[in-house]
């Protein structure tokens, strides 16, 4: 918001990076080094030949080119997306947020926008993963809507929005504990927890769920409590593509369907014991 | 101003530790934990004379250095020892990573002094020393990760140009620290360093230095600087975004930050 205000030649230098960056994206990243307004020091080509597998393909968002600039937050958001691809090897590090910096041709001074210790790294992947579920199951309901698919049982639904969501962890697995104990410090915490109670409310939301009793507490702290231990378990799972986690999760989801079952045999059962006495009552009475 | 530092160039680092009581180290400490440097990062340091923030700029980066090697090691478990001895001697010669810092004064007895501490503490890598007017500076655009400037700036007469200089040489997405004199909002404490600025400062500056009238100068020149919020303006006037300050000791001293987005 603020960047509006400024005075108009800002937003000129600002496009003009921002063109160069989104040029980049485009071309190949060591031709970056090309570009006259660069003074590329040697090093800077050493650096960019990097250890790791291919660049991060992903587009630009929407119509960028088109603005004049963009947001500080989107930006701070490009960063954010393409420090991910270092994060198997620098951990969710200002080094991983520096290196990320560094692909869309920012100095490496630009992680010092971001907390030293990675939370908004961290907490910008799991607000994109978040997102990504949500689109799948959006699309998911709109084929059962369509008439394509089968409407899924609850419980399978359950089962397949927790592995999809978990599974998107896979490729970062290594440096997730770590990440979760950064997730769980005082500061982190208001950011973290909102975050997964939105995603549990939306899963909730395509299975169906349309309750506004107080059984949408209960239901969503049960889901919590299968998604978190779920998350646990796949930390130290060792089996090949993570079989013992589908197969735990598969078994609290069972449990969790069981538990509805029970209570509303309780509460039916407590019901025909009541109408019974009631009725005993007017025998009596008569 | 030229004449102020050349007659207290000399006695420049006693003088520091006297005003502030040694604090200053710590302020400098701060000013660089605040940077975080990854090794590789190219730093001009203005008006940086006697060398504090550029000695702090290696030894953090040669740590952090000293880390990263030892995490590779322990990830090259399981290379051949060919790779293993290629990657020992490609690292072996850069302990600094690449980084650089560029020590830029308009005094050239301060930029003696600073190269003599550097020969006599041991530093030699990644450091070089030119001279330069912070409101017209030596090099070319986009070229530097981090320009810090630490107590320089209020003796800067067109602080605007320098601000705007600053903007210049930073390469997109780098990042502008000043550390400087700022503004006290708390009463009592601002009693209490009134005080201390015109009677013990000047004083001191006679029996350790000799030279009463630069450090009159100086008290002067620190109740001239714009406060925080009126600096963080001027900052975002020469084009940085995010522009922030951390206040230490209450506003004593305050970092301001920004980056060429």
């Amino acid at each position: 918001v603020r960047c509006q205000l400024s005075p108009p030649q800002r937003p000129l230098q600002a496009s003009a990076v921002l063109r160069r960056v989104s040029d980049e994206q485009k071309k190949e990243p060591l031709a970056s080094s090309s570009q006259q307004q660069f003074d590329s020091h040697p090093t800077d080509h050493q650096r960019e030949q990097e250890p790791q597998g291919p660049r991060p393909s992903y587009t630009g968002q929407g119509g960028q080119e088109s603005e004049d600039y963009e947001s500080e937050e989107q930006l701070q958001h490009r960063i954010l997306t393409a420090a991910l691809e270092f994060v198997p090897e620098h951990g969710w590090t200002a080094e991983a947020i520096a290196e990320g910096a560094k692909t869309l041709g920012l100095s490496v001074a630009a992680a010092g926008m971001f907390h030293s210790d990675g939370s908004e790294l961290i907490l910008h992947f799991v607000s994109q993963c978040n997102t990504k579920l949500s689109e799948l199951l959006e699309q998911e309901q709109k084929l059962v809507q369509l008439g394509e698919a089968e409407k899924k049982p609850t419980d399978q639904f359950l089962r397949d929005a927790v592995e999809a969501r978990l599974r998107m962890l896979i490729p970062y697995i290594e440096k997730w504990p770590q990440a979760l104990s950064i997730l769980l410090l005082p500061h982190n915490i208001p950011s973290s927890l909102n975050l997964l109670t939105s995603m549990i409310d939306d899963i909730w939301h395509y299975a169906g769920d349309q309750s506004t009793d107080f059984n949408w507490y209960t239901r969503r702290a049960v889901l919590t409590g299968i998604y978190n231990t779920t998350e646990l378990v796949m930390m130290q799972d060792s089996s090949p593509d993570f079989e013992e986690t589908w197969r735990f999760l598969e078994n609290r989801v069972a449990d969790a369907m069981n538990m509805g079952n029970t209570a509303n045999q309780v509460q039916s059962t407590g019901e025909a014991v009541v109408q019974g006495l009631m009725g005993a009552a007017v025998t009596v009475s008569n | 101003v030229y004449q102020v530092f050349e007659s207290v160039a000399k006695k420049y680092d006693v003088m520091n530790d006297s005003m502030t009581l040694g604090i200053h180290r710590v302020w400098k400490d701060i000013l660089m934990h605040k940077m975080n440097p990854s090794p590789g990062t190219l730093l001009v340091d203005v008006a940086g004379g006697t060398g504090d923030i550029a000695f702090r700029f290696i030894n953090y980066v040669r740590s952090i250095r000293e880390r990263q090697l030892q995490r590779k090691l322990k990830y090259h478990q399981d290379l051949s020892w060919q790779e293993i001895s290629e990657s020992y001697q490609e690292d072996k010669s850069k302990s600094l990573g690449n980084s650089q810092v560029v020590v830029c004064d308009i005094n050239k007895e301060m930029l003696k002094v600073g190269k003599q501490k550097a020969q006599h503490l041991g530093y030699s890598e990644g450091l070089s020393w030119v001279l330069g007017n912070a409101e017209e500076l030596p090099f070319d655009d986009d070229k530097f990760d981090v320009y810090t400037i630490a107590f320089g700036i209020r003796n800067v007469t067109r602080i605007d140009l320098a601000l705007q200089e600053a903007y210049r040489v930073l390469k997109p997405g780098g990042r502008f620290l000043c550390l400087e004199f700022s503004h006290v909002s708390n009463p009592v404490l601002s009693r209490l360093y009134d005080l201390y600025s015109f009677q013990v400062i000047p004083v001191l500056g006679e029996v350790i230095a000799g030279d009463w009238k630069s450090y009159q100068y100086l008290v002067e020149s620190i109740r001239r600087f714009p406060p925080q919020e009126e600096f963080k303006a001027m900052i975002e006037d020469a084009g940085f975004l995010k522009v922030d300050f951390q206040n230490l000791n209450l506003g004593i001293v305050a970092i301001h930050s920004g980056f060429k987005l």
